[in-house]
Formats: structure tokens, C-alpha cells, sequence
């Protein structure tokens, strides 16, 4: 049975099978790369195929302003969960969740009965104890206990924009719930199990519970007690001009820590879908971007007493109406001018002429480069979503006019929170911070603090010298000047007024429609707060800053500093009284003094008296204090002179 | 046939005459035990969902593997120079049972194609049968006209003609993965007879153009490929089966999560006792089990390339490869398309995957090889 041609045959034979192990060799080759290289990364996405989780949703944290006061919580309420598939008797379980919720039994087990992993029903959310007591002690399989909870906002619409809203899922939908989102919200906890691809839980595999992880409490650099008092004035300015729009910043000039805002119209974030989107999207003091008006040209008296290009008690400006600049006429808005002045007096009466010789002087180099410094033209990188740039010249088009319009607030275009932060850095000492309000993280469990923000300096813009010299000009346009109506007795109110022109749909300035506004700060020797607020198209009323804005400032101030128990101070500048301003009065020292020497004493002013006995011993306010005519001293009457005690 | 049997059953004692190799013996019996405990293992939660009867699978299984076994040791005693004789008729029957399954009414369509032919559980597909048909058939024509295997036209030709007339018919039902294991058992047969490598360079470029004929024709071919180079693209569509068997084998690692213990065979592996059974088994029995099954094979294949080595003539070589070679192509597409080494075809693993006649078929081939060891000089 020999074969003759068998070689070739017997050749071929050892070819196929050598061929055959180089195939098992790669087919072995590719079961340990499955088995060992992706096998980890397979394992993971298996365990997701076969695991179903109960999710635990963790607490989202607080948020509170600097003092601990509560402006956004969570009120919580257990919440009945079912798994339809593992339900045994769902008609038995649709009648005990009858006779336990607010249900029928036909809707429970329509419920029950979904082709859903996990149910909830509206009937089955926010339980009473004795419910959650009764569906536990069922013990049905299938039926979970599970704590839901809602955000809550104490104050309503109080900080609205700021603070934002969440969505029917607590996450964080607008402001600084959004903003933080990942960090209020925590980490979901979960129970999870192993199920076959049917659903049903997997016998004798053990179950995971993972528990969720609470969000961390935000505190703010919100100061309620200044939020409280903006809030207030915000609502007055809101009745009595009925403007289109109206917004407050106030901000701690030492940190760019922000201590209040708000604006207007406003929202309450739980019923946030009540109000047209626009309403809670803008947030106006860091959306809102306009012409800054006269504000702006204390941007460009720091960049002209840095740059020394003016001396304010030397030089002197004489203002016809209206000056000449590369063939255009810029009036200024006192129709024929205010004469013969110091550069004081220009800045005091914001007079514009006088502004552009400043911006002149200046040239558009450095103005421009003082402009951008002061943060102008870019976001400022304050923790909240939808910040504005602003709009400036472009650097090639910027001629003589631009250069002018430019010097005195016109023609850019900046947001709210920008001139608060140029503003806080031209009287600080020169220091431009960026803004923030998130102050602190703590644990929701230990209170210890997770992080703190320390203030983040940006840039040094000008030198203490020149700061010095912008707030003792600004202290005398509230004194003296344009801004009389923030004056504030004893808190050294510097500050300066703003009326800036809208553009309409037509590209024109609209008559009879300003943005006025006032940016004020104290006490001027050392500034704790700058407030700046603008009230867009107040009615009836003469649309001037220093009309509408700046007694508005003046009040926020003044209460804020007293809230926060700045000392007040007794050498600042004396107020010019115009008509129909009334001076103040100095209290006298009356301590010491008998009932019967007041007589001569009390002309022009009111007493509250109590107490027993007739020696003064002491009374508000103290001496030397300035009051209204007609205002009232408290007197505290006793037996004992106190001068005798010495 | 039984005469031949009565002729063998009295010149027993020839001296050339042995017993069957033991180690192809001993491959195929711890195959089949293998093949067992995993159908067992992969289809008890499944068969208890569909019939409750846990054991329903595993029960038929041990009943196909039983009956094989009885016909692997009759067939084993069968003188294989008998399957030449009967060649011609043999090849003629399975091309009528092939026709046939064709026309609706006698075939049967299960999973989108027309290929069985019967009632219930003693249904067959005749494409299995045109395999091992075709090879004793291709068998006794090279070997009858090896002088011309170099000549194109009288050995070349004639011989991947019969071939892509079976595949043809095949593919009609249609039946790509049983179609590919026939046309490349085919080919290694005649190339190992001695047809020019040229001839098939040739036939290579002649096949590529027909297999793009065939993805165009068929789009669904094209969706199983690109499911392939990307199954995460399409996972509950194209690439839901490799992904379900990735998952499988990936948690398997070295020594697997234990046997009975696969997670996979919960519903998401869909009929994992079938064509996806060596998933379940890299599952439980991890990169160990899945390499000792596949050295198990590669024991098969070398003692059937030694007994094709050793065969007394070249009818008993080709025959004996072609049978070993249709096994080992089957067990190579099986597996590669289960650690998605190429895209899904659709065909069962040899001894292990549940397959009720085709079981008993493949018994039957190894038979033949068996009686075919007993006269060779190993």
C-alpha cells in the first residue's frame, strides 16, 4: 500500500499543522488579553450591567452668609420607593399602601405595577412618622424607605440672584447653587445589588451599601445685616420711581469679599418658574453691561494724579459749556458751564470738559493701559455664571473724540461689578482684588472648616499716595459737590455720581432714559465698604445720580457701618448746605447739668427724658455729635454727678 | 455496507489491524464530559425559565453524546475504504437533502435561515451532512486522480467546482458560518492532495471579489463586521452578543469565578448553552480552563494530522484530515468569535456547544477517523 507522490503530500500535512498551532497560539493569545489586559475594564462594565442601584441622595449643604445665618436649607421628608420587580403580591401591596397613604387602591397598584426599575409616586413623598412606621413594619419585599429632600430658602427673594435655585433633582440649576454644584451636592450613596438580566435580584450575592456623602456648608462673604438693608433700599427705590430695573453691590474694599447684592426685578427661587426666564438668567450686576456715566471718571483722575499729569488744589480749568475736540463739541451737562475751577471743584461738580483736558493730558496710551489695569474690558472672575465683559475701543480706532467721550464715561461699555472693583481698587491703596462671595467650606458633620478663600489680588493699579488723594477729591464731591445726597454724618462718605445715557433700538441715545447711579464708599480715611447701586429709568423724577442714587447710597452705607460697628469718626469734611439742606446740630455735653440749666441749653432740639433724680448722668447721642434740627436727646436722669466720682 | 462489515468482522486478525488511537480516544471523551458539565452549567438557568426543568438541555445533551458514542465505536469498526466505495451516493443524497431544505414546506427556518430538515428534536441540517459528504466525496476523487491535482484543468477546476456548488446551495439557505468551515476544509483538502499554489493565489483573489459580492448583497453581513471593529457603538443592536460574551470572559480571569458561578448566563448572555458556550466556560473556569479546552483540541488535531500521516493510503490522509481539519476550522471560527477575534458567524463549538444531531454527526466523523488510526503505522 506504498504511495508514490506522498512528499508533497506529507510536506503540506507539517504545514497545515504548524499553521493550525500559530492559530491557537493567537486565538490563546487574545483569551488572555481579554481575560487579563481589558479583563479589569470588562469586569467594571459588567458589575454596571449586572448591578441595579437604590440611590441614597446625599444632604446638600447650606449655604450661609458670614455671620452663620441660614440662606438656603434643605427641608427633608422620607419618601416611599418600590421596585415593581420585586414585588411578590402587588394587589396585597396596593392595598396596604391604600389603607396607609392618600391613594386608592386601583392607583397604587397601577403605580406598583410599572415597567420601571424604581418607582416613586407623589402620594408615596413626604410621610408622617406613623406612615413610614406603619410601611416598615410590613416589611414588604420590594418597598423602601428613602429620605427626599427640598431646598429651602428662609428669606424668599431675598439675595435670589446670588443665591439661585436647584431643580426637581436638587441639582443646582442658577448662581451659586449651580456655580458650587459639585461641592453642595455631595456624593450619592447607593444600595446596590447584583440582578439577572430579567430584573430579578440575584440569589445568595451579597448586597452594597454605599453611603452617601453629604455636601459641605457654604459660608459667603454676604453680610446679611448690609444684604437686609440693600434689600430695603432696593424695595423703596422700587415704589417710589418705579424704574425698569435697579441693582446694589456693596464689597468689602480690603478683600473684594462681596457683602451684598441685589437687583431688581427679583425672583423667589422656589417658585422660580412663576417669572420669565430673562428675570432669573440676568443677573444685572455682573450681566448687565452699559455706558458707566460719570462713575467712570474716577478711573481717569487716578490715572491722571498717578501719572501727575494734574495738581487738583493748583490747576485750574475754566469750562465755557462746551470744549472742542477734533472738530466735535462735547457739552458738558450743565448748560453753560461751570466757570472758573480747580481741578477739585472739576471733579467735585463732575464737570466733563474739564475731564476731557484730564483724558487729553493723559493721552490714550496711558488712559487706555490705566482702563485695562483697573480690570476693564475682561470678566473679573467673580464665582458666578454669566459675567459681562463690557465693550471698550478698539485700541486703532481710538481718535481725539474717542479719547474725550472716553475720559468722562462715554462710548464703553462696563458691567456693575466691574467699577465696584476698579472703584475699590482706586481707594484701597491701589490693591484691584477679584471679586467672590464663596468665604469658606466647613463639614457638614464637624463644622471644621474644608477651605477658605483667601483674597486674590490681581494687580496693584496706583500707589497709596495717589489712592489717598482720590478719596479725599471724592470725600469733597459728597461734601461739596455733586454727591451731597450719600453725605452721611460722622462716616466720611467719599463717592461720586453717575448719569449715564441709554442707547435705544436705534442706535441713538435716548432722551429722558438714564441709567443713574452712584458709587459711594466710607469712611474715607479707611474704607470698609463700597456701595455702589444704579437704578435704571426711575419716573417721575429729575434723572440725575446725584438726585436719586447717591441719598440711596448714603442711607446703605450709613446703616451698614453702623450695623457693623465702625466707629465713627468727628474729623471729616463738613457737609455745604445748599437750600433746602438744613445744617445739623452739635449735642452738647449736658452730663453733669440739673433739670433746670437745660432751659438754656435746648433751643433747637427735643428731649426724651428717664430715669429719677436730677442730675444728667448720661445720654444719647454722645456730645459732639451731629443731629437734625429738631432732633431728639435721650437723657438719663440720676442723683449722682459723675464728675464727682473722678 | 454490512457485507463489508460481516468481511471485516471475519479477517479480524490482520496483522495491520490495531486499536484505535488512544489519545484522539482520550481527547474526545474528556471533550464530551467537558461538553456536558457546561451545557449543564450554562442552560440550567435558562431551561428552568423556559421548560422548568433545569436539566432539560443538559439531559438531551448527554442523549445526543450517548447515541453518538455507540455510532462512533459501530462506525470505528467500519473499514474506512467502505466510505470510498459509497462515495458517489452518499455525495448524491446530501445534495437532494440540501435542495430540498431549500423549499419551504419540508425545510424549516429557525434563527433567520432555512436549514432543517424533520420534526422536533430528530430534525437535521443537511448542510452538516453535505460537510462530511463532500469530504469522503473529495476524498475519493483526489485520490483517484492525484496525477492531475497540478492540472488546472483536471484536477483544480473540477474539485472547487463540486465545492462552491455545495457552498452555493448552502449559502442560499443562507448558512455563511457552515459554508466557510465547507469551502476552507475544501481548500486545505486540495491543497494538502498537491494543487499549485498558484491556483489558489488565483482562487484567493477570485473568493475576495465573492465574498464582497456577498456583503453587498446582504447588508446585515456588514453590520455583523462593523459590530465587530466597534461592538460599544451598537450595544443593544450588532454588537449586543459580543459584548454580553466579552463580559463574560473578561470577569473570568485566571482561574474563573468558579464552576456554576457565571453571572452572564442570567439572561444576558442570550442561549448561552449554544454557539456562546465557551464564554461561559473562560467565565467559570477562567484563562485555565479556556487554554486546557483549547490544548485539548490542539491534542485532537495533532493525532489526527499523525493518523492522516500514517494512513495506509491517500484516500485514508485526505479523508482523515478533511474530517479533523472540518473540526478544528469549526473550533477556530467558534472561539475566535467569542473573544472577538473576528466578527459573528454563527457556528456551534464542536463537543461542547449544545447541539443535539450535529453531536451525534461529528461522533460519527470521528469514527471514521478512528477506524482510519487502526491501520495506521503511528
Amino acid at each position: 500500500m506504498k504511495r508514490v507522490s506522498n512528499v508533497t503530500m506529507r510536506k503540506r500535512l507539517v504545514t497545515v499543522f504548524l499553521c493550525a498551532i500559530v492559530i491557537f497560539g493567537i486565538i490563546d493569545f487574545r483569551l488572555g488579553y481579554v481575560q487579563f489586559v481589558i479583563g479589569d475594564v470588562l469586569m467594571e462594565r459588567a458589575k454596571e450591567s449586572w448591578s441595579r442601584d437604590i440611590t441614597f441622595e446625599p444632604e446638600r449643604g447650606k449655604i450661609l452668609d458670614k455671620n452663620g445665618e441660614v440662606l438656603a436649607e434643605n427641608v427633608t421628608a422620607p419618601t416611599v420607593m418600590v421596585v415593581p420587580r420585586q414585588i411578590q403580591e402587588p394587589q396585597k401591596v396596593a392595598e396596604h399602601f391604600a389603607d396607609i397613604l392618600d391613594i386608592t387602591v386601583e392607583k397604587a397598584y397601577q403605580e406598583i405595577t410599572q415597567n420601571e426599575r424604581i418607582v416613586r409616586f407623589k402620594e408615596g413623598r413626604k410621610l408622617s412618622e406613623e406612615q413610614v412606621e406603619a410601611i416598615r413594619t410590613l416589611g414588604l419585599d420590594g418597598v423602601y424607605i428613602a429620605e427626599d429632600s427640598k431646598r429651602h430658602y428662609p428669606n424668599g427673594t431675598y439675595l435670589s440672584h446670588v443665591l439661585g435655585f436647584t431643580g426637581i433633582d436638587n441639582q443646582g440649576l442658577m448662581g451659586l447653587e449651580l456655580f458650587y454644584d459639585d461641592q453642595l451636592m455631595g456624593e450619592v450613596g447607593s444600595l446596590s445589588y447584583f440582578s439577572d438580566a430579567k430584573g430579578h435580584r440575584m440569589p445568595e450575592i451579597a448586597d452594597v451599601y454605599e453611603e452617601p456623602k453629604d455636601g459641605d456648608n457654604l459660608k459667603l462673604t454676604i453680610d446679611s445685616r448690609v444684604q437686609t438693608i440693600i434689600e430695603r433700599e432696593l424695595d423703596l427705590a422700587e415704589t417710589k420711581y418705579n424704574p425698569d430695573g435697579a441693582l446694589a453691590i456693596a464689597v468689602d474694599p480690603d478683600t473684594g469679599g462681596i457683602l451684598g447684592m441685589s437687583s431688581r426685578p427679583n425672583f423667589h427661587p422656589e417658585h422660580y418658574q412663576d417669572v420669565d426666564p430673562d428675570t432669573y438668567n440676568r443677573n444685572l450686576p455682573v450681566w448687565s453691561t452699559y455706558e458707566p456715566g460719570s462713575t467712570f471718571k474716577i478711573i481717569t483722575l487716578a490715572a491722571a494724579l498717578e501719572e501727575g499729569v494734574v495738581d487738583l488744589e493748583e490747576d485750574e480749568f475754566t469750562d465755557n459749556g462746551a470744549i472742542d475736540v477734533g472738530g466735535a463739541t462735547l457739552h458738558c451737562w450743565k448748560s453753560g458751564g461751570h466757570g472758573h475751577q480747580t481741578y477739585l471743584e472739576v471733579v467735585q461738580n463732575s464737570c466733563n470738559p474739564g475731564f476731557v483736558t484730564l483724558g487729553e493730558k493723559l493721552g490714550e496710551k496711558k488712559l487706555f493701559s490705566y482702563i485695562n489695569n483697573f480690570g476693564f474690558g475682561e470678566k473679573t472672575g467673580i464665582d458666578l455664571q454669566g459675567e459681562g465683559k463690557g465693550i471698550l475701543f478698539n485700541p486703532e480706532q481710538v481718535g481725539p473724540v474717542e479719547l474725550a467721550t472716553t475720559a468722562f464715561g462715554q462710548g464703553v461699555s462696563v458691567t456693575p461689578i466691574q467699577q465696584v472693583m476698579a472703584v475699590s481698587a482706586a481707594i484701597n491703596g491701589g490693591y484691584l482684588y477679584q471679586p467672590y462671595l464663596a468665604e469658606e467650606w466647613t463639614n457638614p458633620v464637624s463644622d471644621k472648616t474644608v477651605e477658605k478663600t483667601d483674597p486674590i489680588l490681581k494687580e496693584r493699579v496706583i500707589s497709596e499716595q495717589t489712592s489717598s488723594e482720590i478719596r479725599k477729591a471724592l470725600e469733597s464731591v459728597v461734601a461739596k459737590g455733586t454727591g451731597r445726597g450719600a453725605y452721611v454724618e460722622g462716616y466720611r462718605v467719599g463717592g461720586k455720581t453717575g448719569t449715564a445715557q441709554k442707547v435705544g433700538e436705534d442706535g441713538k441715545y435716548m432722551s429722558n432714559n438714564h441709567i443713574v447711579s452712584f458709587i459711594g464708599f466710607a469712611p474715607a480715611d479707611d474704607p470698609e465698604i463700597v456701595v455702589y447701586l444704579a437704578i435704571d429709568n426711575p419716573k417721575d423724577t429729575v434723572q440725575f445720580g446725584g438726585v436719586v442714587a447717591a441719598p440711596i447710597v448714603g442711607n446703605v452705607i450709613g446703616d451698614s457701618l453702623r450695623a457693623l460697628g465702625v466707629e465713627p469718626r468727628k474729623d471729616g469734611l463738613e457737609k455745604e448746605y445748599q437750600w433746602p439742606d438744613q445744617p445739623l446740630v452739635e449735642v452738647p455735653d449736658l452730663r453733669g447739668l440739673t433739670r433746670k440749666d437745660l432751659q438754656q441749653y435746648l433751643v433747637n432740639l427735643s428731649i426724651e427724658a428717664s430715669g429719677s433724680g436730677d442730675v444728667i448722668v448720661d445720654q444719647a447721642p454722645e456730645p459732639g455729635e451731629k443731629i437734625e434740627q429738631g432732633g431728639e436727646v435721650r437723657l438719663y436722669f440720676g442723683d449722682d454727678d459723675p464728675n464727682k466720682n473722678d | 455496507m454490512f457485507w463489508e462489515m460481516g468481511c471485516f468482522l471475519l479477517k479480524a486478525r490482520k496483522r495491520t489491524y490495531q486499536a484505535p488511537d488512544l489519545l484522539l480516544t482520550i481527547a474526545i471523551l474528556s471533550l464530551l464530559a467537558i461538553g456536558a458539565i457546561m451545557v449543564y452549567s450554562a442552560s440550567a438557568i435558562w431551561a428552568d425559565y423556559k421548560f422548568n426543568d433545569s436539566f432539560y438541555f443538559a439531559k438531551r445533551q448527554l442523549l445526543f453524546a450517548g447515541v453518538g458514542i455507540v455510532c462512533m465505536f459501530f462506525i470505528m469498526n467500519i473499514p474506512y475504504l467502505t466510505w470510498q466505495k459509497y462515495a458517489k451516493p452518499i455525495l448524491i443524497i446530501c445534495f437532494i437533502l440540501l435542495i430540498a431544505v431549500l423549499i419551504p414546506g419540508i425545510g424549516m427556518v429557525r434563527g433567520g435561515a432555512r436549514s432543517w430538515i424533520g420534526v422536533g428534536a430528530f430534525s437535521i441540517q443537511p448542510a452538516e451532512f453535505m460537510k462530511l459528504g463532500l469530504i469522503i466525496y473529495l476524498s475519493t476523487f483526489l485520490a483517484a486522480n492525484q496525477k492531475y491535482i497540478t492540472s488546472f484543468k483536471k484536477g483544480f477546476v473540477p474539485s472547487m467546482l463540486l465545492v462552491f456548488v455545495a457552498f452555493g446551495l448552502i449559502m442560499l439557505q443562507p448558512d455563511l458560518g457552515t459554508g466557510m468551515v465547507l469551502v476552507l476544509t475544501c481548500v486545505v483538502m486540495i491543497f494538502v492532495a498537491g494543487a499549485k499554489i498558484s491556483h489558489f493565489v488565483g482562487l484567493g483573489i477570485v473568493g475576495l471579489i465573492g465574498f464582497l459580492g456577498l456583503i453587498i448583497s446582504a447588508p446585515y453581513r456588514i453590520n455583523r463586521i462593523t459590530a465587530f471593529l466597534n461592538p460599544w457603538e451598537d450595544p443593544l443592536g450588532n454588537g449586543f452578543q459580543i459584548i454580553q460574551s466579552l463580559y463574560a470572559i473578561g470577569p473570568g480571569g485566571l482561574m474563573g469565578m468558579g464552576l456554576g458561578q457565571s453571572l452572564q448566563k442570567f439572561f444576558y448572555l442570550p442561549e448561552p448553552h449554544n454557539d456562546f458556550i465557551f464564554a461561559i466556560l473562560a467565565e467559570e473556569l477562567g484563562f485555565i480552563g479556556g487554554t486546557f479546552v483549547l490544548l485539548l483540541f490542539l491534542l485532537l488535531l495533532w493525532r489526527g494530522i499523525r493518523v492522516s500521516l500514517a494512513a495506509p493510503d491517500t484516500f485514508g490522509s485526505l479523508l482523515g484530515l478533511g474530517i479533523i481539519g472540518m473540526i478544528s476550522i469549526q473550533v477556530m471560527i467558534n472561539i475566535s468569535v467569542v473573544i472577538g477575534l473576528i466578527p459573528v458567524t454563527g457556528i456551534t463549538l464542536p463537543f461542547l456547544s449544545y447541539g443535539g444531531s450535529s453531536l451525534t454527526l461529528i461522533l460519527c466523523s470521528i469514527g471514521i477517523v478512528l477506524n482510519i488510526s487502526r491501520y495506521a503505522k503511528l
